[in-house]
């Protein structure tokens, strides 16, 4: 199971993300018992920018090298009052155990839900975050086995992006991506989105080289960064691909878009 | 009634010194105010049919029903209190679920009949409850097909220990409840106001000798419902009525209402007749008249 | 011999040993199912343009034992749905008897009518899946819904043990989605070529597939179920047997048992 979550390919021999036959504290192979997880694949991506934010996922779901579906999104509007979420202002993403993502997103969205009627006004994405966190740390002992993200605009009406560990550590971020391809994604927006390591050449030697100047993304160039990113993790991980679905959300509302991934 | 008012009708528990239980008694006359209720067992199904009297004409048309399913298979109509009637539905079903769960198998309709006469016969014994303000009559079809076990493995062996018994099994069933807990199986069952008559006519068809099937037996049954409604003619009613065939039949075993075309055209039929009895009857009066002249 | 009444009915302490008392203990940590017993293999599934075509084969094994024969692993629900189950047989027991009850409860409310459709019904076996598998009591089943959405739309999904679902225009469980499933992807990569499916191209390729599971699981039975469910309703047949059958590729196999040329 640690393989599970671990971003790094396991030190014997050649593995994939969802895990090798299950072995005994001393290493001999398990005998076959009842395991509550499984991995669904897939990756996720969230990134903010002034004043929108931008919620990514595939919509490939896996067993182990069986494709089960090409089209089930993992990318969730929260907290709206109708069946299609037309009203919602909140976005979940969820990764990992595909059955533990979409118990969580019931329980969020009736939370969110249930907020709304009590208070008449939608949940602010600052509360949502924190009653996320609660209600994954509520499991901390039989833990919802995903990578969450919620994602949408603060209350100065800035692009705002959370990121959750299964138990419910979490921390407000430019980007994450997170999932089976996190890994393979992550440095990427570390450098386009965060412009690590770019230095404007021949400003000087070593540490005196200058950094290039950080500057706020347009939507047009975060929606390139997403479509790159997944372009990128396609080719290199065989648990994403198919379709890629992104949730843009502005102070005008949430637009949905689904972009054609390779489906090998 | 000429023991009213000695005390012995203020309990259940108690017999009056001629034997009789006067709350039972006092039960039956609540039934026999209520909208006439019948039921029709013939060889090939059964068919169920109510007066129910419209209340108030603020009531949706064709809503509030009045017969119910107790199970797939069976059905039950009643004539007297409503409320006392949707209780005694009410455990019928908790009945029919409990033998599924125990027997893994539908109830049969004798078997209904029997768990609910000792039900109702409860209610007559102890001081701290009142009888049942109904007659209900239970109707159900027991499957003719080999019964199988609910999500049973295999078919089973197929003679032998354990095999299939040959003959005929099941059938269409139908029963009569009364207040005290009295029930008797019936070919032709009639309850609530318009009993007399509606009994009067049901021994006209012959129906122990099977020659009628379902589908005359929703007319006659609109027939006689429409008769019995004559005694009661101030109040305005609708006709209700289900049906249960034979598993070859319409209904394929299960207890749904009679399509809304054929109750319809039994209804067209029934009023025809009534109309036509009411002229040959007012023809008599005119004769009559004219006697006297 | 030992004759005090503590004794009486157990296994004799001289022929078989000291019995283990722990087995009757009602105390302890209680055991639920950690694996599955008698089971069905493959159930296939494909979604065409006016409805769903479904199969399962009618074997229950003991593990490499095939153990009944004459398994019935499709199940209609209310004349508009149908499930198919592989897995367990006694959890497709369970879960019969339970949705027996639940489809005359429903009937009770809306007597003219079926009110849960395929989609209604693959929730809520889903949520029961996943409740039963968090409380680590799972019922061992993979199964297959189809029938018809709340748009009246075909309407074909899966649901495991784990609770896990997915849904797409070809769906098999087990060994039939490393044999099945590529061959009916071959015919509705996606939703658009389903939607021109006609029935009699859905049912060929379902029996192609069958046919096929036949030659390769071991598990399996050349006896098997199919069912139709369109908006008037489900047609299943019970008693189909594979047509056709060809095992003139079996001389081609290599490098099996004995046989080393």
């Amino acid at each position: 199971m640690a393989a599970m979550f671990s971003q790094n390919p396991l030190m014997n021999g050649p593995n994939y993300s969802f895990s090798d036959a299950p072995k005994t504290a001393r290493g001999e192979p398990r005998e076959h018992a009842f395991n509550p997880y499984t991995d669904n694949g897939g990756s996720t991506l969230a990134i903010s920018g002034a004043d929108f934010t931008i919620m990514a996922g595939d919509t490939r779901h896996t067993s182990g090298y069986s494709i089960n579906s090409r089209m089930s999104p993992k990318v969730f509007k929260i907290g709206g009052t109708t069946a299609n979420q037309d009203d919602a202002t909140i976005v979940l993403s969820v990764c990992g155990f595909a059955a533990d993502g979409e118990a969580l997103r019931d329980r969020l969205d009736t939370i969110c839900k249930i907020y709304r009627y009590r208070h008449g006004k939608p949940m602010s994405l600052n509360a949502c975050a924190k009653r996320l966190s609660t209600i994954l740390y509520q499991k901390r002992f039989f833990p919802y086995y995903t990578h969450a993200m919620l994602g949408g605009l603060d209350d100065e009406g800035k692009g705002a992006v959370y990121s959750y560990d299964p138990v419910g550590s979490y921390e407000r971020e430019q980007c994450r991506a997170g999932g089976a391809a996190g890994s393979l994604i992550m440095p990427f927006l570390d450098n386009q989105v965060n412009f690590k390591n770019q230095y404007i050449p021949g400003s000087g030697e070593g540490h005196d080289l200058k950094e290039r100047e950080r500057r706020t993304l347009s939507r047009p160039q975060v929606e390139t960064i997403v479509k790159d990113a997944f372009d990128g993790a396609v080719e290199r991980h065989i648990e994403v691909g198919d379709t890629l679905q992104m949730l843009i959300i502005t102070k005008e509302g949430i637009e949905e878009v689904f972009l054609p991934l390779k489906k090998d | 009634m000429t023991s009213i008012g000695t005390g012995y009708d203020l309990l259940n528990s108690i017999f009056s010194p001629d034997g009789r239980n006067f709350q039972v008694e006092y039960a039956v006359k609540a039934v026999e105010n209520g909208g006439t209720s019948i039921g029709i067992r013939c060889k090939d199904g059964i068919v169920l049919a109510v007066e129910k009297i419209v209340a108030s004409k603020l009531q949706k048309p064709n809503a509030n029903k009045r017969i119910a399913s107790v199970d797939s298979h069976v059905g039950a109509v009643y004539s007297g209190m409503i409320p006392d009637g949707r209780h005694f539905v009410d455990r019928a079903r908790d009945e029919a679920q409990s033998w599924r769960q125990n027997f893994k198998t539908p109830i049969p309709t004798a078997d209904l009949a029997s768990r609910m006469g000792g039900y109702l016969q409860a209610y007559t014994m102890y001081g701290s409850v009142r009888p049942f303000g109904i007659t209900a009559i239970v109707g159900g079809v027991d499957t003719s097909e080999e019964t199988p076990v609910d999500g049973e493995v295999g078919s089973g062996p197929a003679v032998g220990a354990g095999g299939k018994v040959p003959g005929k099994h099941g059938g269409p069933f139908l029963y009569m409840i009364e207040p005290s807990g009295l029930y008797w199986g019936y070919y032709g069952a009639a309850t609530g106001k318009g009993r007399q008559a509606a009994k009067a006519e049901l021994e006209k068809l012959d129906l122990p000798a099977g020659n009628i099937t379902i589908h005359e037996a929703v007319k006659e049954a609109a027939r006689i419902i429409y008769i019995a409604h004559k005694d009661n003619k101030d109040k305005e009613f609708e006709l209700e009525m289900t049906w249960i065939s034979t598993v070859d039949g319409p209904t394929k075993g299960r207890h749904v209402e009679v399509p809304k075309e054929l109750r319809e055209e039994a209804e067209r039929l029934a009023r025809a007749e009534d109309e036509s009895d009411d002229e040959e009857e007012e023809e008599k009066k005119d004769d009559d008249n004219k006697m006297e002249d | 011999m030992d004759h005090r009444p503590q004794a009486w009915g157990r296994p004799r302490d001289d022929v078989y040993g000291a019995y283990d008392h722990s087995y009757m203990q009602e105390n302890g940590p209680k055991q639920n199912t950690q694996q599955p017993i008698v089971t069905g293999t493959s159930v296939i599934g494909i979604k065409f343009k006016d409805g769903v075509v479904i199969a399962a084969d009618n074997l229950a094994s003991y593990g490499s034992l095939a153990r009944f024969t004459d398994v019935k692993r499709l199940r209609p629900f209310a004349d508009s749905s149908i499930l198919g189950f592989s897995g367990d047989i006694s959890d497709m027991q369970y879960l019969d008897r339970h949705l027996t009850e639940l489809s005359l409860s429903e009937a009770y409310e809306s007597p003219d009518k079926p009110r849960l459709n395929a989609a209604n019904l693959h929730r809520y076996l889903s949520k029961l899946l996943y409740n039963r598998r968090s409380k680590f009591d799972p019922l061992w089943n993979h199964l297959l819904v189809g029938g018809l959405d709340d748009n009246g739309e075909p309407f074909l999904a899966a649901a495991d043990l784990l609770g896990s679902t997915y849904s797409a225009p070809s769906l098999a469980t087990g060994f039939g989605a490393m044999l099945a499933q590529p061959i009916m992807r071959r015919y509705v990569p996606d939703e658009e070529s389903a939607k021109k499916l006609t029935r009699e191209e859905a049912v060929d390729i379902v029996k192609e597939a069958m046919k096929v599971l036949f030659y390769r699981d071991a598990r399996s039975l050349d006896t098997y179920s199919l069912a139709v469910v369109t908006k008037d309703g489900v047609e299943l047949k019970e008693d189909e047997k594979l047509e056709n059958q060809s095992w003139a590729f079996a001389d081609r196999i290599k490098g099996y048992g004995t046989q080393t040329v």
